[in-house]
């Protein structure tokens, strides 16, 4: 379980990609030359020299008509008005004046930032125990505090209703307060987004210098001294990660503020009430520039801390191993206890719920819920489109990724190329998938566009989502290659072999394991997204995460928790079939990759 | 055995390459003959890798020619040469057994099945690994993995070798096993070698001629011997064993003035150079029994180093340093200990001038 999100967000780790490399200078082109061959052979060095690099171009094409040129439509409708004549910045200065702004900016900043503390705190807590006691279980242990990053986030917050909401069986526990509104989206963010920060902790946490531990204790520091000035300083790189990614993931959800916010109004569904409700399209643009700007300040806050970050743990460290100590293994496993509780009671409320046939007046068990043709929301034809928009995203997504990150890495291509490449290719990171969604609207429901044609498909919503995930699955991609041996090209080059030869012999097996991965996050993140598809399906296309939403919002929301749980199981089939092919993988690989690891 | 390989001359004129505004090699000519085995040595960041990658073609020059028999290959993508090259980290490919890994350019020529089986088997047993064929690059160790890529690279029959620092991951001893292993297996193939080193003692005992480079041009080419004996600059002669740089001295005809000594020289210099820097090598300072005579000088430190005794003096007129190589014997003899006192003698042969 813990294993794919683990490879993914190793990326993140910035030392790994700043690595620029001095030798890319193949395209010099005034290289005056002495001798003159046939034009033949000049014009094959030439589709040669400058195959590789239209290739790239073309990459550099897909992304843009992905991302950029949505995106560039949506901010110029928000300074259009209704008819699509230029009004400059009335839009803003009307949405900004109305009072519905206000309490959305500020409810979304303070409901972000709080989630943000509690998740960061929790996970650290929870790296702590899980990496410098000696609890047993802890493949375990790791493997359920991963699990909701399996389910959608809308799995949180309708538990949240089944447990305290008007019907909740918990319902005093919360002493006359409301779950409905910030303190269920608070709790409910927590949940979805505590595997994201837990990832990214453990992996800066992981990867300790045992020596540092053996210095601080021959200097006769105490536990308490050296857990502030060993531990804790070790992993600031991967707290202030995790909390740029976990603020900007609250702050663009719009899941559980849509299914338990009630009146509580933030940003993320003031565009969906603009669009959604009062077909007020350039209004959800506003709201959207406005949701683009912290996304983007985070994520450009956090590519500039990590640049200062500086690989801590090289060939010459020594891995970290707990000492005995019973008292600290205790206290490992008391401040893990509630987080797991937290997670399971979550987990196997919406479970329990979905198989309960009228709660809570009648608790019997049955399969009614799932008889999802009897209910509004698309029924089982939703699940279906979501399970080939998921295998669409996959594949495609996975080739996708890996040939324009192999182009990147692994050609020659001029330096300026390959600067634009990672920049389009890490932009989606900073888009909220609301924001991109929308600006899908703008930008194929424009009659003009001969690509309007796929609007409403199946098609369109499998481009979304692969432009959606594409950052975080393009920077596995480029680690994986970049820690190939930089010259098995030249070595096929030398040989006589092709680029193509090389990569289908050598490049491609050797990098299976990571392929693997991101086909898996790609899966599970096309079946779980409402965010960005949310405006974009059509009669033919309604999605199952989608559909869990509407049928929350028709009131049915025993329907809601059983599709939900059906999304949840898939994704975990999905991990699981993952799971057995990184096995096999593994054990037929193990003669050539005994030592290499 | 091993069928011989017809080892082609490789000329490179006028060779320039620039990064940017960086100039990393200006003007480089080199005429290797076929069959012979040269050595690119320099300090990191010289230009010899760079001009290792322009000769196999994975790097444009930004000016300039290359020949190789008599061909000229200056514009040819590296898959249209004729070379086999080993990097430093050897580049096998880790999925492939040694067999897949030597037979993979022998595949990509359509060598018949047969044929590649008879080759790799002739090839893995003339690098000395006749019973690895089937194990993967991670079963070996180092100095194997190492000649496995000599047999990849060696396996299609090149014209030309090339090696990218070779040796330089492995420990010491393999190391020197392995320099005696290559070029016998050089020598018997006749195939023409270029090898890129930082390390001087590997190039002077392995190449027929060394070329050292220095800041992206050639400060002299020639056998290990002129290289060493004869060094072109007072680079050279600092980069390629230990040499004590006595002072700037006023020269005329053979008599050098240092401060209020007169030092003859082997060979008189051009009336044109008044001024010189005189060197020597630590080998080629002799000392003795301390009298009032000669030029004294008191010992201020002495590292053992098994074959010979490193030792400081310093002259007493000058306060000049110098480093001498003393023969434990010898020394026993002076009765050589720190602040003792010895007679120094610089002799005329051994004396060394650079420009100043």
């Amino acid at each position: 379980m813990s294993r794919y999100p683990q490879t993914l967000y190793t990326v993140l780790q910035p030392d790994q990609h700043t690595i620029t490399r001095p030798n890319d200078e193949f395209m010099n082109l005034s290289a005056s030359v002495t001798a003159s061959p046939s034009l033949g052979k000049r014009l094959s060095q030439l589709r040669q020299r400058w195959g590789f690099t239209l290739l790239l171009l073309l990459g550099c094409a897909v992304l843009i008509l992905l991302v950029l040129a949505p995106l560039y439509t949506l901010l110029s409708k928000s300074v259009e008005n209704k008819a699509g004549d230029f009004v400059g910045l009335d839009n803003f200065v009307q949405y900004l004046s109305s009072s519905a702004f206000e309490s959305a900016f500020f409810n979304s900043l303070w409901v972000a930032g709080l989630s943000t503390v509690v998740v960061v705190l929790l996970a650290f807590v929870a790296a702590w125990a899980l990496t410098r006691t000696r609890l047993p279980f802890t493949g375990l242990i790791r493997g359920v505090l991963v699990i909701p990053i399996l389910a959608p986030s809308l799995l949180s917050a309708i538990s949240l209703v089944y447990l305290f909401g008007n019907q909740g069986v918990l319902k005093s526990w919360l002493l006359g307060a409301d779950i409905y509104g910030p303190i269920g989206v608070v709790l409910g963010s927590v949940f979805w987004t505590f595997p994201h920060a837990l990832m990214i902790i453990l992996t800066s946490m992981e990867n300790a210098d045992g020596r540092h531990y053996e210095a601080a204790s021959s200097l006769k520091a105490s536990p308490w001294r050296t857990f502030c000035t060993v531990t804790v300083p070790g992993a600031r790189y991967g707290l202030v990660s995790a909390a740029f990614v976990v603020f900007t993931l609250v702050i663009t959800d719009f899941g559980v503020p849509k299914v338990i916010g009630g009146q509580f109004n933030v940003l993320a569904t003031d565009i969906y009430k603009q669009v959604v409700g009062q077909q007020q399209f350039e209004m959800g643009a506003v709201v959207s520039v406005l949701l683009l700007l912290p996304a983007l300040l985070a994520f450009a806050a956090d590519r500039y801390v990590q640049r200062k970050q500086v690989a801590s743990f090289t060939a010459q460290s020594v891995p970290y191993k707990p000492t005995v100590n019973k008292t600290r293994d205790r206290l490992g496993g008391l401040l893990l206890l509630p987080t797991l509780v937290f997670i399971l009671v979550i987990l196997g409320t919406a479970v329990y719920a979905s198989f309960v046939t009228f709660w809570p007046y009648n608790l019997d068990l049955g399969l009614k819920n799932y008889q999802f043709d009897l209910m509004d929301g698309g029924g089982w034809g939703a699940y279906l489109n979501s399970i080939k928009m998921a295998l669409g995203v996959m594949c495609l997504g996975t080739v996708l990724v890996f040939f324009n990150a192999w182009l990147m890495e692994r050609t020659p291509q001029p330096s300026g190329l390959k600067g634009l490449f990672q920049l389009l290719a890490m932009l989606p990171l900073a888009v909220p998938g609301l924001v991109l969604g929308l600006s899908y609207i703008f930008f194929f429901n424009n009659p003009g566009n001969p690509l309007s044609v796929i609007y409403g498909s199946l098609f369109i919503l499998i481009l979304c989502t692969v432009a959606h995930f594409y950052a975080v699955s393009h920077l596995t991609a480029i680690t994986t290659l970049k820690q190939l041996d930089r010259e098995f090209e030249a070595v096929g080059e030398s040989l006589k072999a092709s680029r193509c030869r090389v990569l289908f012999t050598v490049t491609i097996p050797l990098c299976l394991p990571a392929i693997l991965d991101v086909a898996l996050y790609l899966f599970v993140n096309a079946m779980t997204t409402v965010s960005a598809v949310v405006f974009l399906y059509g009669h033919d296309s309604q999605l199952a995460a989608v559909a869990v939403l509407n049928m929350d919002e028709a009131g049915d929301t025993a329907g809601a928790a059983a599709m939900v749980v059906l999304i949840t199981a898939t994704c975990a089939a999905a991990k699981l079939i993952q799971g057995l092919l990184r096995y096999w993988l593994d054990h037929s690989t193990k003669a050539w990759r005994q030592g290499s690891q | 055995m091993q069928q011989s390989i017809q080892g082609s001359r490789l000329v490179v004129s006028n060779v320039s390459k620039n990064f940017g505004s960086f100039s990393a090699l200006r003007d480089i000519n080199l005429d290797i003959e076929p069959g012979e085995l040269v050595c690119f040595l320099g300090p990191s960041g010289c230009g010899k890798t760079t001009l290792l990658r322009i000769i196999a073609g994975l790097e444009q020059q930004s000016s300039g020619s290359l020949h190789q028999g008599g061909v000229d290959i200056s514009l040819q993508p590296p898959s249209a040469r004729d070379f086999g090259i080993v990097f430093q980290s050897y580049a096998l490919f880790p999925n492939m057994t040694i067999a897949e890994n030597v037979a993979y350019g022998l595949r990509s020529m359509g060598t018949p099945k047969t044929q590649i089986k008879q080759r790799v088997a002739d090839l893995l047993a003339t690098v000395g690994l006749p019973d690895q064929a089937k194990k993967y690059p991670t079963q070996l160790s180092g100095g194997q993995q190492q000649r496995v890529a000599l047999a990849r690279a060696l396996a299609p029959n090149p014209g030309l070798l090339l090696l990218d620092e070779p040796l330089s991951a492995l420990d010491a001893k393999v190391r020197n096993h392995l320099r005696t292993q290559i070029r016998q297996l050089q020598r018997q193939l006749g195939v023409t070698t270029i090898m890129v080193t930082h390390d001087q003692e590997e190039a002077l005992a392995m190449a027929d001629r060394v070329v050292v480079m220095n800041n992206g041009v050639i400060e002299q080419v020639g056998t290990p011997m002129e290289i060493y004996q004869q060094p072109a600059s007072a680079f050279v002669a600092e980069f390629i064993g230990a040499m004590n740089f006595i002072g700037n001295a006023s020269v005329r005809g053979r008599s050098a003035q240092l401060g209020a000594r007169v030092l003859q020289l082997k060979t008189p210099m051009p009336a044109m150079q008044e001024s010189v820097r005189l060197a020597i090598r630590p080998e080629d300072v002799h000392l003795q029994p301390f009298d009032d005579q000669g030029w004294a000088a008191q010992v201020e430190t002495m590292d053992y180093l098994g074959a010979f005794i490193r030792t400081q003096v310093t002259l007493r007129e000058c306060g000049l340093r110098l480093v001498v190589d003393v023969d434990p014997r010898s020394a026993h003899t002076l009765g050589l200990t720190p602040g003792a006192w010895v007679n120094v003698t610089l002799p005329s042969d051994s004396l060394h001038c650079f420009a100043a």
